[in-house]
Protein backbone atom coordinates (compact mmCIF):
# COMPACT_ATOMS: atom_id res chain seq x y z
CA UNK A 1 0.00 0.00 0.00
CA UNK A 2 3.06 2.23 0.01
CA UNK A 3 2.13 3.85 -3.27
CA UNK A 4 -1.36 4.81 -2.19
CA UNK A 5 -0.51 6.43 1.10
CA UNK A 6 2.35 8.48 -0.23
CA UNK A 7 2.42 11.46 -2.54
CA UNK A 8 -0.72 13.20 -1.38
CA UNK A 9 0.85 16.45 -2.55
CA UNK A 10 0.20 15.49 -6.15
CA UNK A 11 -2.78 16.50 -8.24
CA UNK A 12 -1.72 14.80 -11.43
CA UNK A 13 -1.26 11.09 -10.82
CA UNK A 14 -4.26 9.16 -9.52
CA UNK A 15 -3.28 6.35 -7.19
CA UNK A 16 -5.30 3.37 -6.02
CA UNK A 17 -3.88 0.58 -3.84
CA UNK A 18 -6.23 -2.01 -5.28
CA UNK A 19 -8.58 -2.25 -8.28
CA UNK A 20 -12.16 -1.31 -7.45
CA UNK A 21 -14.15 -1.15 -10.69
CA UNK A 22 -15.07 -4.37 -12.47
CA UNK A 23 -12.95 -3.56 -15.51
CA UNK A 24 -9.86 -2.99 -13.34
CA UNK A 25 -10.42 -6.23 -11.41
CA UNK A 26 -10.76 -8.16 -14.67
CA UNK A 27 -7.57 -6.55 -15.96
CA UNK A 28 -5.67 -8.05 -13.05
CA UNK A 29 -7.08 -11.57 -12.76
CA UNK A 30 -8.61 -12.60 -16.09
CA UNK A 31 -6.26 -14.52 -18.39
CA UNK A 32 -3.33 -13.36 -16.28
CA UNK A 33 -1.15 -15.81 -14.43
CA UNK A 34 0.30 -19.28 -14.56
CA UNK A 35 -0.83 -21.13 -17.67
CA UNK A 36 -2.07 -24.63 -16.87
CA UNK A 37 -2.67 -27.24 -19.58
CA UNK A 38 -6.33 -27.65 -20.48
CA UNK A 39 -6.27 -31.40 -19.94
CA UNK A 40 -5.61 -31.07 -16.20
CA UNK A 41 -8.05 -28.20 -15.79
CA UNK A 42 -11.75 -28.44 -15.11
CA UNK A 43 -13.92 -25.74 -16.62
CA UNK A 44 -16.47 -23.99 -14.49
CA UNK A 45 -19.68 -22.44 -15.71
CA UNK A 46 -19.56 -18.80 -16.60
CA UNK A 47 -15.86 -18.38 -17.27
CA UNK A 48 -16.10 -18.50 -21.05
CA UNK A 49 -19.00 -16.05 -21.12
CA UNK A 50 -17.09 -13.77 -18.78
CA UNK A 51 -13.97 -13.88 -20.93
CA UNK A 52 -15.74 -13.17 -24.18
CA UNK A 53 -17.88 -10.34 -22.84
CA UNK A 54 -15.01 -8.73 -21.01
CA UNK A 55 -13.14 -8.40 -24.27
CA UNK A 56 -16.17 -6.92 -25.95
CA UNK A 57 -15.29 -4.87 -28.98
CA UNK A 58 -17.38 -1.83 -29.68
CA UNK A 59 -18.33 -1.66 -33.35
CA UNK A 60 -16.28 0.86 -35.32
CA UNK A 61 -19.34 2.57 -36.74
CA UNK A 62 -20.51 3.43 -33.25
CA UNK A 63 -17.11 4.86 -32.46
CA UNK A 64 -17.06 6.95 -35.62
CA UNK A 65 -20.50 8.40 -35.01
CA UNK A 66 -19.62 9.14 -31.42
CA UNK A 67 -16.47 11.00 -32.49
CA UNK A 68 -18.42 12.93 -35.10
CA UNK A 69 -21.04 13.87 -32.56
CA UNK A 70 -18.38 14.96 -30.10
CA UNK A 71 -16.65 17.14 -32.68
CA UNK A 72 -19.93 18.77 -33.61
CA UNK A 73 -20.79 19.37 -29.98
CA UNK A 74 -17.38 20.91 -29.48
CA UNK A 75 -18.08 23.35 -32.30
CA UNK A 76 -21.54 24.18 -31.07
CA UNK A 77 -20.25 25.04 -27.66
CA UNK A 78 -17.50 27.23 -29.01
CA UNK A 79 -19.91 29.28 -31.10
CA UNK A 80 -22.18 29.69 -28.13
CA UNK A 81 -19.13 31.01 -26.25
CA UNK A 82 -19.86 28.72 -23.39
CA UNK A 83 -17.89 29.15 -20.22
CA UNK A 84 -15.11 26.72 -19.59
CA UNK A 85 -17.00 25.08 -16.75
CA UNK A 86 -19.94 24.44 -19.04
CA UNK A 87 -17.65 22.83 -21.58
CA UNK A 88 -16.19 20.63 -18.94
CA UNK A 89 -19.61 19.56 -17.70
CA UNK A 90 -20.83 18.72 -21.18
CA UNK A 91 -17.76 16.69 -22.01
CA UNK A 92 -17.59 14.70 -18.85
CA UNK A 93 -21.26 13.89 -18.63
CA UNK A 94 -21.18 12.38 -22.11
CA UNK A 95 -18.17 10.35 -21.16
CA UNK A 96 -19.74 9.23 -17.91
CA UNK A 97 -22.71 8.02 -19.86
CA UNK A 98 -20.50 5.93 -22.12
CA UNK A 99 -18.59 4.47 -19.21
CA UNK A 100 -21.81 3.69 -17.42
CA UNK A 101 -23.12 1.81 -20.40
CA UNK A 102 -19.96 -0.26 -20.61
CA UNK A 103 -19.95 -1.04 -16.91
CA UNK A 104 -23.61 -1.95 -17.20
CA UNK A 105 -22.89 -4.38 -19.99
CA UNK A 106 -20.10 -5.97 -18.03
CA UNK A 107 -22.10 -6.17 -14.84
CA UNK A 108 -24.55 -8.42 -16.54
CA UNK A 109 -22.04 -11.05 -17.51
CA UNK A 110 -21.01 -12.99 -14.44
CA UNK A 111 -23.19 -16.05 -14.27
CA UNK A 112 -24.85 -15.11 -17.51
CA UNK A 113 -25.49 -17.97 -19.88
CA UNK A 114 -25.20 -20.63 -17.24
CA UNK A 115 -28.34 -22.57 -16.80
CA UNK A 116 -30.17 -22.24 -13.53
CA UNK A 117 -29.99 -25.63 -11.92
CA UNK A 118 -33.33 -27.04 -10.94
CA UNK A 119 -33.40 -28.54 -7.53
CA UNK A 120 -34.88 -31.99 -7.68
CA UNK A 121 -35.32 -32.15 -3.96
CA UNK B 1 -17.27 -37.07 -15.00
CA UNK B 2 -15.10 -39.51 -13.04
CA UNK B 3 -14.19 -36.90 -10.48
CA UNK B 4 -13.03 -37.51 -6.94
CA UNK B 5 -15.88 -38.83 -4.89
CA UNK B 6 -16.07 -36.02 -2.38
CA UNK B 7 -15.54 -32.90 -4.44
CA UNK B 8 -16.11 -31.47 -7.91
CA UNK B 9 -12.84 -29.71 -8.06
CA UNK B 10 -10.03 -27.79 -6.40
CA UNK B 11 -9.84 -24.09 -7.16
CA UNK B 12 -6.23 -22.89 -7.34
CA UNK B 13 -5.27 -19.25 -6.57
CA UNK B 14 -1.53 -19.52 -6.84
CA UNK B 15 1.71 -21.17 -5.76
CA UNK B 16 3.99 -20.14 -2.90
CA UNK B 17 7.00 -21.70 -1.17
CA UNK B 18 5.84 -24.06 1.55
CA UNK B 19 6.28 -22.69 5.08
CA UNK B 20 6.29 -19.09 3.89
CA UNK B 21 2.52 -18.72 4.14
CA UNK B 22 0.99 -20.01 7.39
CA UNK B 23 -2.65 -19.53 6.40
CA UNK B 24 -5.04 -17.33 4.44
CA UNK B 25 -8.02 -15.90 6.29
CA UNK B 26 -9.81 -14.34 3.31
CA UNK B 27 -12.86 -16.17 2.06
CA UNK B 28 -12.38 -18.15 -1.15
CA UNK B 29 -14.50 -18.56 -4.28
CA UNK B 30 -18.04 -19.73 -3.42
CA UNK B 31 -17.34 -18.72 0.21
CA UNK B 32 -15.08 -21.73 0.77
CA UNK B 33 -12.24 -21.85 3.27
CA UNK B 34 -8.79 -21.31 1.76
CA UNK B 35 -6.26 -24.09 2.34
CA UNK B 36 -2.76 -25.06 1.34
CA UNK B 37 -1.65 -28.22 -0.44
CA UNK B 38 2.08 -28.87 0.02
CA UNK B 39 4.51 -30.94 -1.97
CA UNK B 40 8.30 -30.84 -2.35
CA UNK B 41 8.78 -27.42 -0.77
CA UNK B 42 5.97 -25.76 -2.72
CA UNK B 43 2.41 -25.04 -1.65
CA UNK B 44 -0.69 -24.43 -3.74
CA UNK B 45 -3.19 -21.94 -2.32
CA UNK B 46 -6.55 -23.61 -2.94
CA UNK B 47 -10.17 -23.98 -1.88
CA UNK B 48 -12.73 -26.73 -2.53
CA UNK B 49 -15.55 -26.08 -4.91
CA UNK B 50 -19.02 -27.08 -3.76
CA UNK B 51 -20.59 -30.12 -5.35
CA UNK B 52 -22.71 -29.49 -8.38
CA UNK B 53 -22.65 -26.60 -10.76
CA UNK B 54 -20.77 -23.48 -9.82
CA UNK B 55 -22.05 -20.22 -11.18
CA UNK B 56 -19.44 -17.53 -11.23
CA UNK B 57 -20.49 -14.36 -9.47
CA UNK B 58 -19.01 -10.91 -9.42
CA UNK B 59 -18.20 -11.46 -5.76
CA UNK B 60 -16.02 -14.42 -6.72
CA UNK B 61 -13.79 -12.16 -8.79
CA UNK B 62 -13.14 -10.04 -5.71
CA UNK B 63 -12.57 -13.12 -3.55
CA UNK B 64 -9.95 -14.45 -5.97
CA UNK B 65 -8.16 -11.11 -5.89
CA UNK B 66 -8.37 -10.81 -2.11
CA UNK B 67 -6.85 -14.25 -1.58
CA UNK B 68 -3.98 -13.33 -3.91
CA UNK B 69 -3.49 -9.99 -2.15
CA UNK B 70 -3.43 -11.55 1.31
CA UNK B 71 -0.90 -14.21 0.25
CA UNK B 72 1.17 -11.61 -1.58
CA UNK B 73 1.33 -9.45 1.57
CA UNK B 74 3.12 -12.40 3.25
CA UNK B 75 5.33 -13.83 0.57
CA UNK B 76 6.10 -14.25 -3.13
CA UNK B 77 3.28 -15.86 -5.09
CA UNK B 78 2.92 -17.20 -8.62
CA UNK B 79 -0.71 -16.24 -9.31
CA UNK B 80 -3.11 -18.38 -11.34
CA UNK B 81 -5.72 -16.81 -13.62
CA UNK B 82 -9.28 -16.51 -12.35
CA UNK B 83 -11.15 -19.78 -12.83
CA UNK B 84 -8.24 -22.21 -12.50
CA UNK B 85 -9.74 -25.48 -11.28
CA UNK B 86 -8.11 -28.91 -11.12
CA UNK B 87 -9.88 -32.22 -10.74
CA UNK B 88 -8.52 -33.28 -7.38
CA UNK B 89 -6.00 -32.70 -4.64
CA UNK B 90 -3.88 -35.44 -6.23
CA UNK B 91 -3.81 -33.52 -9.50
CA UNK B 92 -2.67 -30.37 -7.73
CA UNK B 93 0.18 -32.33 -6.17
CA UNK B 94 1.26 -34.37 -9.16
CA UNK B 95 0.29 -32.41 -12.30
CA UNK B 96 1.14 -29.03 -10.83
CA UNK B 97 3.48 -28.97 -7.82
CA UNK B 98 5.57 -32.04 -8.72
CA UNK B 99 5.45 -31.96 -12.52
CA UNK B 100 6.30 -28.27 -12.72
CA UNK B 101 8.47 -28.00 -9.63
CA UNK B 102 11.59 -26.59 -11.28
CA UNK B 103 9.71 -24.10 -13.42
CA UNK B 104 7.65 -22.88 -10.45
CA UNK B 105 10.75 -22.55 -8.27
CA UNK B 106 12.45 -20.49 -10.99
CA UNK B 107 9.37 -18.28 -11.43
CA UNK B 108 9.13 -17.67 -7.67
CA UNK B 109 12.76 -16.63 -7.68
CA UNK B 110 12.22 -14.31 -10.61
CA UNK B 111 9.25 -12.66 -8.91
CA UNK B 112 10.97 -12.32 -5.50
CA UNK B 113 11.05 -8.73 -4.29
CA UNK B 114 8.91 -7.45 -7.14
CA UNK B 115 5.43 -5.95 -7.29
CA UNK B 116 3.11 -5.23 -10.17
CA UNK B 117 1.86 -1.72 -10.91
CA UNK B 118 -0.93 -1.30 -13.44
CA UNK B 119 -0.76 1.97 -15.31
CA UNK B 120 -3.73 3.28 -17.22
CA UNK B 121 -3.38 6.43 -19.30
CA UNK B 122 -6.52 7.87 -20.90
CA UNK B 123 -7.27 10.91 -22.98
CA UNK B 124 -9.41 13.76 -21.78
CA UNK B 125 -11.54 13.37 -24.85
CA UNK B 126 -12.61 16.96 -25.30
CA UNK B 127 -9.06 18.22 -25.01
CA UNK B 128 -7.90 15.63 -27.52
CA UNK B 129 -10.61 16.49 -30.06
CA UNK B 130 -9.87 20.19 -29.71
CA UNK B 131 -6.23 19.57 -30.57
CA UNK B 132 -7.08 17.34 -33.52
CA UNK B 133 -9.73 19.66 -34.94
CA UNK B 134 -7.65 22.80 -34.62
CA UNK B 135 -6.23 23.70 -38.02
CA UNK B 136 -7.49 20.61 -39.83
CA UNK B 137 -9.47 21.90 -42.80
CA UNK B 138 -10.70 18.46 -43.84
CA UNK B 139 -12.36 17.99 -40.47
CA UNK B 140 -13.84 21.47 -40.54
CA UNK B 141 -15.25 20.86 -44.05
CA UNK B 142 -16.83 17.53 -43.13
CA UNK B 143 -18.23 18.98 -39.95
CA UNK B 144 -19.89 21.85 -41.82
CA UNK B 145 -21.27 19.44 -44.41
CA UNK B 146 -22.70 17.11 -41.81
CA UNK B 147 -24.22 20.05 -39.93
CA UNK B 148 -25.89 21.50 -43.03
CA UNK B 149 -27.30 18.14 -44.07
CA UNK B 150 -28.78 17.50 -40.66
CA UNK B 151 -30.32 14.05 -40.42
CA UNK B 152 -29.44 13.40 -44.06
CA UNK B 153 -25.78 13.85 -43.23
CA UNK B 154 -25.29 10.34 -41.90
CA UNK B 155 -22.48 9.47 -44.32
CA UNK B 156 -20.79 12.80 -43.85
CA UNK B 157 -20.89 12.19 -40.12
CA UNK B 158 -19.53 8.69 -40.58
CA UNK B 159 -16.64 10.02 -42.71
CA UNK B 160 -15.95 12.74 -40.19
CA UNK B 161 -15.90 10.23 -37.37
CA UNK B 162 -13.67 7.85 -39.30
CA UNK B 163 -11.20 10.63 -40.02
CA UNK B 164 -11.11 11.62 -36.36
CA UNK B 165 -10.69 7.97 -35.30
CA UNK B 166 -7.70 7.62 -37.65
CA UNK B 167 -6.11 10.74 -36.23
CA UNK B 168 -6.72 9.48 -32.68
CA UNK B 169 -5.02 6.16 -33.51
CA UNK B 170 -1.94 7.91 -34.92
CA UNK B 171 -1.80 10.16 -31.94
CA UNK B 172 -2.23 7.24 -29.54
CA UNK B 173 0.75 5.34 -30.89
CA UNK B 174 3.07 8.29 -30.44
CA UNK B 175 1.73 9.17 -26.99
CA UNK B 176 1.87 5.58 -25.71
CA UNK B 177 5.44 5.14 -26.91
CA UNK B 178 6.51 8.36 -25.21
CA UNK B 179 4.93 7.46 -21.85
CA UNK B 180 6.34 3.93 -21.99
CA UNK B 181 9.84 5.20 -22.75
CA UNK B 182 9.84 7.31 -19.60
CA UNK B 183 9.07 4.34 -17.37
CA UNK B 184 11.03 1.43 -18.82
CA UNK B 185 14.30 2.13 -17.06
CA UNK B 186 12.69 2.17 -13.60
CA UNK B 187 10.86 -1.12 -14.15
CA UNK B 188 12.06 -4.72 -14.42
CA UNK B 189 9.59 -5.63 -17.11
CA UNK B 190 6.39 -4.52 -18.80
CA UNK B 191 3.37 -6.15 -20.42
CA UNK B 192 0.96 -4.00 -22.42
CA UNK B 193 -2.76 -4.57 -22.90
CA UNK B 194 -5.16 -3.22 -25.50
CA UNK B 195 -6.08 0.30 -24.34
CA UNK B 196 -9.79 1.09 -24.27
CA UNK B 197 -11.58 3.53 -26.55
CA UNK B 198 -10.34 6.65 -24.79
CA UNK B 199 -7.19 4.88 -23.75
CA UNK B 200 -3.62 5.84 -24.56
CA UNK B 201 -1.72 3.12 -22.75
CA UNK B 202 -2.68 0.24 -20.53
CA UNK B 203 0.32 -1.58 -19.11
CA UNK B 204 1.43 -3.73 -16.19
CA UNK B 205 4.91 -2.98 -14.89
CA UNK B 206 6.97 -5.36 -12.80
CA UNK B 207 8.81 -3.12 -10.33
CA UNK B 208 11.35 -3.98 -7.66
CA UNK B 209 10.09 -3.07 -4.18
CA UNK B 210 13.26 -1.05 -3.77
CA UNK B 211 12.39 1.05 -6.80
CA UNK B 212 8.66 1.55 -6.22
CA UNK B 213 9.35 5.09 -4.94
CA UNK B 214 11.41 5.94 -7.99
CA UNK B 215 8.82 4.49 -10.31
CA UNK B 216 6.12 6.48 -8.54
CA UNK B 217 8.11 9.71 -8.78
CA UNK B 218 8.78 9.14 -12.48
CA UNK B 219 5.13 8.41 -13.13
CA UNK B 220 4.09 11.50 -11.20
CA UNK B 221 6.44 13.57 -13.34
CA UNK B 222 5.04 11.95 -16.48
CA UNK B 223 1.46 12.64 -15.38
CA UNK B 224 2.37 16.28 -14.75
CA UNK B 225 3.91 16.63 -18.22
CA UNK B 226 1.02 14.92 -19.99
CA UNK B 227 -1.62 16.99 -18.19
CA UNK B 228 -4.19 18.15 -19.29
CA UNK B 229 -4.44 16.02 -22.46
CA UNK B 230 -3.78 12.69 -20.74
CA UNK B 231 -4.88 11.48 -17.33
CA UNK B 232 -2.75 8.77 -15.70
CA UNK B 233 -3.86 6.34 -13.03
CA UNK B 234 -1.77 3.72 -11.22
CA UNK B 235 -3.15 0.71 -9.35
CA UNK B 236 -1.02 -1.27 -6.94
CA UNK B 237 1.19 -2.67 -5.60
CA UNK B 238 -0.49 -5.82 -6.92
CA UNK B 239 0.51 -9.48 -6.97
CA UNK B 240 2.44 -9.98 -10.24
CA UNK B 241 -0.39 -11.62 -12.20
CA UNK B 242 0.82 -10.40 -15.60
CA UNK B 243 4.30 -11.84 -15.08
CA UNK B 244 3.59 -15.38 -13.92
CA UNK B 245 3.43 -16.92 -17.37
CA UNK B 246 6.07 -17.31 -20.03
CA UNK B 247 7.95 -14.05 -20.27
CA UNK B 248 9.26 -11.99 -23.09
CA UNK B 249 12.14 -9.97 -21.77
CA UNK B 250 12.30 -6.33 -22.71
Amino acid sequence: MAVATRGTSSNYLQRAPSPSGLADVLDVILDKGLVIDAFVRVSIIGIEVLTIDARIVIASVDTYLRFAEAVNRLDLMQTETAGIQELRDGGSSGKRKAEGALEGAKDKMPGMGSSEKESSR
Amino acid sequence: MPAAATSTGVYVYGIVRAEELPAVSAEGVAAARVELIERDGLAAVVSRLPEGELRVKRRDLNRHLQVLEEAFAETTIVPCPFGTVLQSEQDVESALLAARHDELTATLKRLDGNVQLNVNAVYEEEQLLRELVAGNSEITGLRDASNQLGDAGYYARLRLGELVATLVDERRQADAERILSQLLDVAENVVTDEPGEDGVLKASFLVSRKRVDRFDARLEETARMEHPLIRIEVIGPLPPTAFAGALTER
